[in-house]
């Protein structure tokens, strides 16, 4: 089968298929205002022929993006009588527990938008208040009237029973057909109204753009004679398909940097590395993740921005610390003249002022080009020239003449200083964590990873540094290695022993409905699928639970001994004890749905013998690492004309297609049987 | 721990992130095993690692505020009773004694003794408010007791386990003396792991780079704290600055203010504060030992100082704290202490008000000034015992170029988190009929306080609630001409009619359909109310929280001038 992964992040749009058996790859500028034009041209420089293929992968931080940059949709949240701010109060946490400035998080929705109806069901999912559907129905028309685009409905105990949330979610639907409703239950069957309404707000704010753009995409492609599967990359690290992507954007929030981490997880069990940290570096952030026997730790839930005053979601994600520092980096002076690089980005348009198109602003990638650590003649492929001048005009400008020093002094800082940036953020995924970076490795990759990676490893004496194959579109070739992936949750709260069979049944065969419901809308057929029920357990009286595997309702009525010991063996293991004798209750269950693929092609490819494509000679050129008045003269290699067992010893240039590896003074770079490279650092340690 | 072991400054790096995250570790194992919402959700304790010396090399982030580098004097009644040569590996020791730890005796400490090469190396320890821990009256927050005999019962550095024996006489002795015992000794356990897990850690990082490279590390990173925190006590103009404010009573003579009064003196890179003049020690429970004051201090100065760095022996060198025994924050020994962290919220905006003048671009007006609560206890249908508790957020005041927060917990709490509703019906046999924010509570100015909360409780089952409202005579208070917030206020509808405002009140009885109102205070305002952006009103209005009458009243507002 022909299948195409494309990943559009904030700067490039990076496309890796696997067409006819071989690998195809490209790298485009994105199109904020239009992203399927990116798409588009991915698919035209990859030579993939629309109709003949089987099978399109995408992931995308416009859902991410639209949060952060509060530019969603005007949205409104419908809430039970009495509990109009709940999602305003949140926890009433102030996480920095010092700072008089604190900020908690922002709502997404106005106070004035938001609306209470009277209806009201109990704890064990009782009706107490029924809902009047009149008070519906006049509410539907103020939301017209207002222009509201999206709306929330997250009702006090719609896990326990959602038939309100059902019937409310019908009447808006009926009178409203083009009111983008979310309904909490849908996103998320589980206890605590605070973080289920803020993962259902989050759904509505960022529902009408992020559908809309896929529905942009799938008119595109269905235009183009596109008769295959479209798939979403999700943050759980799995991949769902695009009429789900439409009704719940939410789940695509990480979709972007999750598909890297599991391409730098596959590589790093082919390489025999236990634990090391994929650095994901592109043009508007930084990306990392532990990645433990070739697994990124996945977490129940995070926050999207910053972390006090962030958005709660509380939906599976990889654990990956961002910052915001890339390519497209704008670096500044402030009025005390300090410099910073970043928050802020270029993006695609205009860039960097190396790409000519008149910005003024330097960036990342202009002080790399200064000092001579990329090529302009050769970047992207030399489809793109870049302009030396421009970016020395805009340093010197910018930084260089406020702060007096020359254009080099200039760019050095620029570059020191996001590196420094990064490498604290990396070791945030590291040490923070009690792993110590001297005996990690890194797998950098996205279009400028390879280039700073190696600095950054110094930085913080990362001993070894792996760049693969195909570094600058990685994530898009993780995206190929990804499985359908499906997670479903119910509350059950009950004593384990005392359970009501029959209700612990319904919850499993309701839970299996679901999922086989899913699986048919995607057609996913039974034969590739795998179901792994969890129970979320505790001891009674504890409130965090450990989500134990099930193999199914029977393990929870009847002798529920098995259970309880692998419960017991895993509270011990991770919080250094158990009580045996105490009595246990469940708080969930959890189901978890994957597919395998039919095709291993891509982790094939990954492992198998590297032999040169191309063949090239080796130049010289002028590079300043760490001295701006002392350049080295750089050996210049281009990549694709390495054969397998190549070593040399740095300074050195390696270019690629889409990537430039930076190779400091003393590190000795070994290019491996299937051709990935190995960095070992000069001094580490 | 002096010694000439090189700190690499890659290694001090390395140290410095690890003993946090170490001491996060241990708050994660805890917080997850926990038994009591006290832990769990309130988030009511602290723990980190301790030298040998009983100085704190690390604690977690997140948690209570005010325990601030306090796990120490615990331990160092330990390291008195026993000596360094007293400790063997499998030691587990348990600590809440009043006169030496000075807080409520919910507070209970567990620490273990950590080895490395058969030496002694320091103490991991977590202090967790137990829901019980005996005495005249469930959880906590009575306000009749008069010593400290009636508020539970008292461990003085006892080994619970000895060489990993557990002593089972005391054991039995708190499983017969506590109300919950499963949740206490459940708690226990938790803690317990939560301390082996530390001094495990902590072992591997001395195993990694050699005990004396390690302590070196520490020792650079206090001294970099220090001189951190220095640098920002010089940029504070010389001087005395004092402010006053009160308490409303201490719940038993109820026309009786108390007194909070502080003084503080800056003196180049050296701050002061003086507690001399804090009201005596009350004969009801509303006291804390020294150990309170010195809290209190300590929060305000780290707030004005370094609110980002980590918590460590070195943010405190340059803080002098005088205070004499017998004030509300250092009651002698035998006094009841059961409310002791209640002072403290004013004690610390007081201390802030006091720089005011001094710092006008750093201190906020006051926020809701309490610490937010309330606990309902009784007997479920089934026969089985419950006590719920909750915290409440409340507005902060109005700051120098924004308005103050909405709906947050006070100073003393931090990371501490509301219960949410949906959890607590769960639970417990109550419904909530109302979880909202408090409208027109944040006091007036250019920039306003935040609004306080309000949440409604209707009880299913006969039980009692105990209320503590505080500052109800001197609300939350403006700075720079901005207005005072409203004050907490608590009333009980009885399901047969009539209702009544309590401020303070123990174990009050409720019959099913009754329902109890809590409202918070909000911040005050910050800055004269006429200097308001006349469109931040008009947007105030629109979202509901100001009504119009009264943003007339403050901000000559008219709708037609919104428009």
């Amino acid at each position: 089968m022909n299948i195409v992964g494309v990943d559009i992040g904030g700067t490039f749009t990076d496309l890796v298929g696997c067409i006819d058996g071989k690998i195809v790859t490209s790298k485009t500028s994105t199109t904020p205002a239009d992203p399927t034009i990116g798409f588009a041209k991915s698919l035209e420089l990859a030579h993939c022929n629309v109709p003949e293929l089987g099978e399109v992968l995408h992931g995308s931080t416009i859902a991410i993006n639209t949060v952060l940059e509060r530019k969603g949709a005007k949205s409104a949240l419908i809430t039970t009588k009495g509990f109009r701010d709940v999602y305003a109060i949140g926890r009433g946490n102030r996480i920095e527990a010092f700072n008089l400035f604190f900020h908690r998080p922002k709502p997404l929705v106005e106070r004035r938008f938001t609306f209470e109806v009277n209806e009201r069901v109990n704890a064990s999912g009782e009706i107490v208040t029924p809902l009047d559907p009149q008070d519906v129905e006049a509410l539907a028309e103020q939301l017209k009237q207002n222009g509201i685009e999206a709306i929330a409905v997250c009702f006090l105990h719609s896990w326990a029973n959602p038939d309100h949330e059902r019937m409310a979610g019908e009447i808006l639907r009926r009178v409203h057909p083009d009111l983008f409703v979310t309904l909490s239950h849908e996103i998320l069957r589980e206890f605590r109204e605070y973080e289920r309404t803020s993962t259902t707000v989050l759904n509505a704010f960022v529902g009408p753009r992020v559908s809309n753009y896929l529905g942009t995409l799938e008119t595109y492609l269905r235009g183009e004679n596109f008769a295959g599967k479209m798939n979403m990359m999700r943050s759980n690290g799995g991949v769902m398909s695009l009429d789900q992507a439409r009704a719940q954007p939410v789940s695509m929030m990480e979709s972007g940097p999750v598909a890297g981490m599991i391409g730098a997880g596959r590589l790093a069990q082919h390489l025999g590395l236990k634990q090391c940290i994929g650095f994901d570096m592109g043009g508007t952030t930084a990306k990392s993740s532990l990645i433990t026997n070739g697994e990124p730790a996945i977490e129940e839930g995070y926050v999207i921005g910053d972390h006090a005053s962030g958005q709660p979601m509380q939906l599976p994600v990889v654990d990956i610390v961002e910052v915001g520092a890339g390519g497209g980096s704008i670096a500044w002076v402030d009025e005390a003249l300090g410099l910073h690089v970043g928050p802020r980005s270029a993006g695609a348009d205009p860039g960097p002022a190396c790409y000519g198109k008149g910005s003024l602003d330097p960036v990342v990638t202009d002080a790399d080009l200064v000092l001579g650590r990329i090529n302009g003649g050769r970047f992207l492929g030399g489809s793109m020239g870049l302009d030396v001048a421009a970016a020395e005009r805009a340093i010197e400008l910018k930084v260089g003449k406020p702060l007096s020093l020359s254009v080099k002094e200039a760019a050095f800082g620029i570059a020191t200083i996001a590196d420094t940036n990064m490498s604290l953020s990396v070791r945030a995924v590291s040490v923070n964590k009690g792993v110590d970076p001297r005996e990690t490795a890194m797998i950098a990759f996205g279009g400028a990873g390879p280039l700073h990676g190696i600095s950054v490893a110094r930085q913080i004496f990362i001993p070894k540094v792996v760049i693969p194959k195909l570094p600058g579109t990685f994530s898009a070739l993780g995206m190929l290695m990804a499985t359908w992936r499906q997670d479903f949750v119910r509350t059950l709260v009950g004593r384990l022993g005392a359970l009501q069979e029959s209700l612990v049944r319904q919850v499993f065969d309701e839970l299996a409905a679901t999922g086989k419901d899913r699986m048919q809308r995607d057609q996913i057929s039974d034969a590739v699928a795998d179901f792994r029920f969890y129970a979320d357990l505790r001891y009674v009286g504890q409130e965090h639970a450990l989500a134990i595997p099930v193999s199914g309702p029977d393990m929870l009525v009847g002798d529920t001994s098995k259970v309880r010991k692998l419960f017991d063996i895993e509270h011990d293991l991770r919080y250094g004890q158990a009580a045996m004798e105490e009595n246990m209750e469940i708080v969930n269950v959890r189901l978890v749905i994957t597919a395998r693929k039919d095709d291993t092609i891509a982790e094939e490819w990954m492992n198998q013998d590297w032999f040169p494509t191309e063949t090239a000679e080796e130049t010289s050129r002028d590079v300043i690492y760490d001295d701006p008045a002392k350049p080295h003269r750089a050996r210049v290699l281009w990549r694709p004309a390495l054969p397998a067992g190549f070593e040399l010893t740095g300074p050195a240039v390696i270019e690629e297609p889409n990537s430039t590896i930076l190779v400091h003074p003393g590190d000795k770079v070994t290019v491996t049987k299937s051709g990935h490279l190995i960095v070992d650092i000069a001094n580490a340690g | 721990m002096k010694n000439n072991a090189q700190a690499h400054p890659i290694t001090v790096e390395v140290v410095r992130n690890s003993i946090v995250a170490y001491a996060d570790e241990m708050a994660n194992a805890l917080c997850k095993s926990a038994y009591n919402m006290m832990i769990y959700e309130v988030r009511d304790f602290c723990c980190g690692l301790i030298d040998t010396q009983g100085r704190m090399i690390s604690q977690n982030r997140g948690g209570l505020p005010i325990f601030l580098a306090d796990l120490g004097v615990a331990v160092k009644d330990g390291i008195k009773r026993y000596g360094l040569d007293g400790f063997k590996p499998g030691d587990v020791l348990i600590m809440n004694h009043g006169e030496v730890c000075g807080q409520h005796l919910n507070n209970v400490v567990i620490y273990c003794p950590c080895f490395f090469e058969g030496e002694i190396v320091g103490f991991a320890a977590s202090r967790a408010h137990w829901v019980d821990i005996g005495g005249m009256r469930i959880g906590f927050g009575s306000t009749i007791t008069s010593e400290i005999f009636a508020e539970g019962i008292q461990m003085r550095s006892l080994k619970i386990f000895e060489e990993g024996k557990r002593n089972d006489t005391l054991w039995q002795i708190i499983k017969d003396n506590v109300r919950f015992p499963e949740a206490a000794l459940g708690d226990l356990r938790a803690q317990m792991a939560c301390a082996q897990l530390g001094a495990r850690r902590y072992a591997e990082l001395l195993a990694r780079y050699g005990r004396a490279t390690v302590e070196a590390c520490i020792e650079k990173i206090w001294d970099q704290a220090d001189l951190k925190v220095r640098h920002v006590v010089a940029q504070i103009p010389d001087g005395v600055y004092t402010a006053e404010s009160a308490l409303d009573n201490d719940g038993r003579t109820l026309d009786k203010p108390i007194r909070i009064k502080v003084t503080v003196e800056i003196e180049g890179d050296k701050f002061t504060v003086d507690l001399s003049e804090m009201n005596p020690q009350t004969p009801g429970p509303l006291n804390s030992g020294e150990s309170g004051g010195i809290a209190a201090a300590r929060v305000a100065f780290k707030a004005l100082t370094s609110p980002d760095l980590d918590v460590n022996e070195g943010c405190f060198r340059s803080l002098n704290v005088v205070i004499p025994p017998g004030t509300i924050v250092s009651a002698r020994p035998g006094a009841a202490i059961g409310l002791w962290s209640i002072a403290l919220p004013t004690t610390i905006d007081t201390i802030l008000k006091a720089l005011a003048p001094a710092l006008p671009d750093v201190v906020p007006a006051a926020h809701k000034g309490d610490m937010g609560g309330c606990s309902f206890y009784g007997f479920r249908n089934d026969g089985s015992r419950f006590l719920l508790m909750n915290i409440f957020g409340g507005g902060w005041g109005g700051r120098p170029a924004e308005d103050g927060e909405d709906a947050s917990v006070s100073v003393c709490q931090g990371d501490v988190r509301n219960s949410p509703v949906e959890l607590q019906e769960i639970r417990y046999p109550i419904m909530v009929d109302e979880h909202a924010l408090r409208e027109n509570s944040g006091g007036a100015g250019k920039y306003r306080g935040g609004l306080g909360v309000r949440i409604t409780y209707r009880v299913l089952v006969p039980c009692k609630v105990t209320i503590n409202n505080e500052r109800t005579k001197i609300p939350p208070w403006g700075v720079h001409g901005g207005g005072d917030a409203a004050h907490n206020i608590s009333v009980i509808e009885s399901h047969a009619g009539g209702e009544r405002t309590v401020f303070k009140g123990t174990e009050i009885p409720l019959e099913p359909g009754d329902r109890v109102l809590f409202d918070t205070a909000g911040g005050g305002g910050y800055g004269k109310p006429d200097e308001r952006d006349p469109r931040a009103v008009a947007n105030d209005v629109a979202q509901g929280y100001l009504s119009s009458d009264l943003a007339r009243k403050y901000y000559n507002y008219t709708a037609q001038a919104a428009e």
